[in-house]
């Protein structure tokens, strides 16, 4: 199921995102560039600020660890110098999680990781931060190979209800890839093969990125797909949602 | 960190000289509310309120600790402010502002030491056993009338809220989780609502429910929490204009009429919301709820 997502739809941040996918919703908000503090200022590129903010309670080490992998992925696809001496704010707000999710036994920092990425970069595309490129993230889950099913199929971004039920998961990965397929981050966990990474790699790589030979077809504008090929691929997706964004706002100008 | 962006000498003097003549700028009357909206989540305990621009989510989330030794029969329940850059670049992760403190105090007050819920009816095992209850308030857009806002959200997200049955035998308890048996609304004593009057013309004018830019420009301002019986639970006034305690009587009864609109309001949301999750007409038989 593809996730929805709503783009500047708060007054006060410079730019706003809610996602909602799996029972997961995230509101994220980025200020930005706005003045740094003096102690943090960099005098040749942007300082980057994450706040990952839990649902109930106030940020443990979990949200630090979490705050770590974004601000050192996103860092490198904000243009941090072409604003020097600035501060790019990005606030993520957990809203509500599946009702599963302390249940099912899975390290729950793994699961929120995507979702956190990919409101992440809504809420910098709505703030128009200059960005080198977009990414798109994803979990991939693998099942424990049982004696009935030696090659377990793997699940991709896996509700919670389906990690419960199929217990035991031997291992979870998060990818994130950029609009030129590199991998950007990759954050895994569990005990796997080096074959076996390799091939939830190239899986989440086939639903994050766009078809390759589309792009040199269409001639870099590969937009007329149809709706349920968009909803498969993340970057079809994410491209959707901003494009949705923009004829709206261009309204004023496209009904004269 | 930027510091909030402050009104310009212009419009001060609009706002004011406005003011003067009884109009506001987005043309409410003087003792009128924003248009409020409240939904509720899929998961209990969730209230998310807009009052015009501004936005405040509370979530409850309960969870099994050991009372406190002075207070063995009693659970605990806390309230949770913590602004984040989200609302306004001016504030900062885990440095509080002025304003993040007067609505933390304002809210212990309003709600948690008026008694609104009943923290006696938390307490499993007296001495070892009870439930924790925990109210976050996240403020997600500010457009002034937090306090409003927040009070709002709590009270109707404590009303949604349903903790989990618990079995007592002897010195044994067991929580039953939500497949087990339908959970159980919290007991709530009275419903406490804030009203904030902001003073202007040296405590001459008074406005209900000032935006931001009314909130920066004011003298004074007066919140005053009741509930829709007219009790009051506290008056609070901060800034230095004066304000005439006759004045204050007034400001009684239009907050009377408010609180009792606002709580016409959530109950009807809470009522849409329970025939929402009641689809198949079966909660009666499911509820484990005890008559009080």
């Amino acid at each position: 199921m593809a996730p929805e997502a709503s783009l500047s739809h708060l007054h006060r941040a410079d730019g706003s995102a809610t996602y909602i996918h799996n029972g997961y919703c995230i509101i994220g908000a980025v200020n930005g560039p706005i003045e740094v503090m003096r102690r943090d200022e960099m005098p040749e590129e942007a300082t980057i600020e994450v706040n990952v903010r839990p649902a109930a309670g106030v940020g443990s080490p979990k949200e630090r660890h979490l705050e770590t992998l974004l601000h050192s992925t996103l860092r490198s696809i904000i243009l941090t110098r072409n604003i020097p001496r600035t501060l790019v704010q990005i606030t993520l707000q957990v809203r509500s999680l599946p009702e599963e999710d302390g249940t099912s036994g899975v390290n729950t920092s793994l699961t929120l990781l995507p979702h956190l990425l990919n409101t992440a970069l809504l809420a910098l595309l709505s703030a128009s931060i200059p960005l080198r490129t977009i990414l798109t993230s994803l979990l991939i889950a693998l099942p424990t190979p049982t004696p009935k099913m030696k090659q377990p199929v793997p699940i991709l971004s896996p509700t919670s209800t389906e990690l419960f039920r199929t217990q035991p998961i031997a291992s979870l990965h998060v990818f994130a890839f950029s609009a030129d397929r590199k991998l950007l981050l990759s954050e895994s966990e569990g005990t796997f093969k080096y074959a076996e990474w390799e091939e939830a790699y190239e899986m989440a790589e086939e639903v994050c990125c766009r078809d390759q030979g589309g792009v040199g077809l269409g001639g870099g504008e590969g937009m007329e797909v149809d709706g349920e090929e968009a909803s498969a691929n993340l970057e079809e997706w994410l491209r959707g949602v901003v494009r949705r964004k923009v004829e709206v706002e261009q309204r004023w100008r496209s009904a004269t | 960190m930027p510091r909030e962006a402050e009104i310009s000498v212009n419009e001060r003097e609009f706002i004011l000289k406005a003011l003067q003549e009884s109009v506001r700028l987005d043309g409410r009357a003087l003792d009128a509310f924003r248009p409020l909206e409240l939904t509720f989540g899929d998961e209990y305990g969730v209230a998310d309120v807009k009052l015009g621009r501004t936005r405040v989510i509370a979530r409850i989330s309960c969870e099994v600790t050991a009372p406190l030794p002075e207070r063995k029969f009693d659970g605990i329940f806390q309230i949770i402010t913590e602004f984040s850059p989200m609302a306004s670049p001016a504030f900062e992760v885990g440095r509080p502002t002025d304003a993040e403190i007067i609505l933390s105090r304002i809210l212990e007050k309003a709600i948690r030491r008026s008694n609104a819920l009943d923290t006696e009816s938390l307490c499993i095992i007296a001495g070892s056993k009870c439930f924790a209850l925990r109210a976050d308030v996240h403020i997600v857009d500010h457009d002034g009338g937090l306090i409003d806002a927040s009070c709002i959200a709590v009270m109707a997200a404590l009303q949604h809220f349903r903790r989990p049955d618990v079995l007592v035998e002897g010195e044994k308890a067991t929580i039953l989780s939500v497949r087990e048996r339908e959970p159980i609304p919290l007991s709530i004593l009275h419903q406490p609502l804030c009203v904030t009057f902001s003073y202007f013309e040296d405590g001459e004018r008074f406005l209900v429910d000032a935006n931001m830019a009314e909130e920066q420009v004011r003298q004074a301002e007066v919140i005053i929490t009741m509930n829709r019986h007219g009790e009051v639970c506290q008056i609070a006034k901060y800034g230095g204009a004066t304000v005439d305690p006759l004045a204050l009587l007034n400001c009684n009864t239009i907050a009377l009429q408010k609180v009792k609109e606002l709580s016409k309001f959530i109950q009807q949301k809470l009522e849409e919301d329970v025939k929402k999750k009641d689809k198949g007409g079966l909660m009666a038989e499911l509820s484990a709820e005890n008559a009080r």
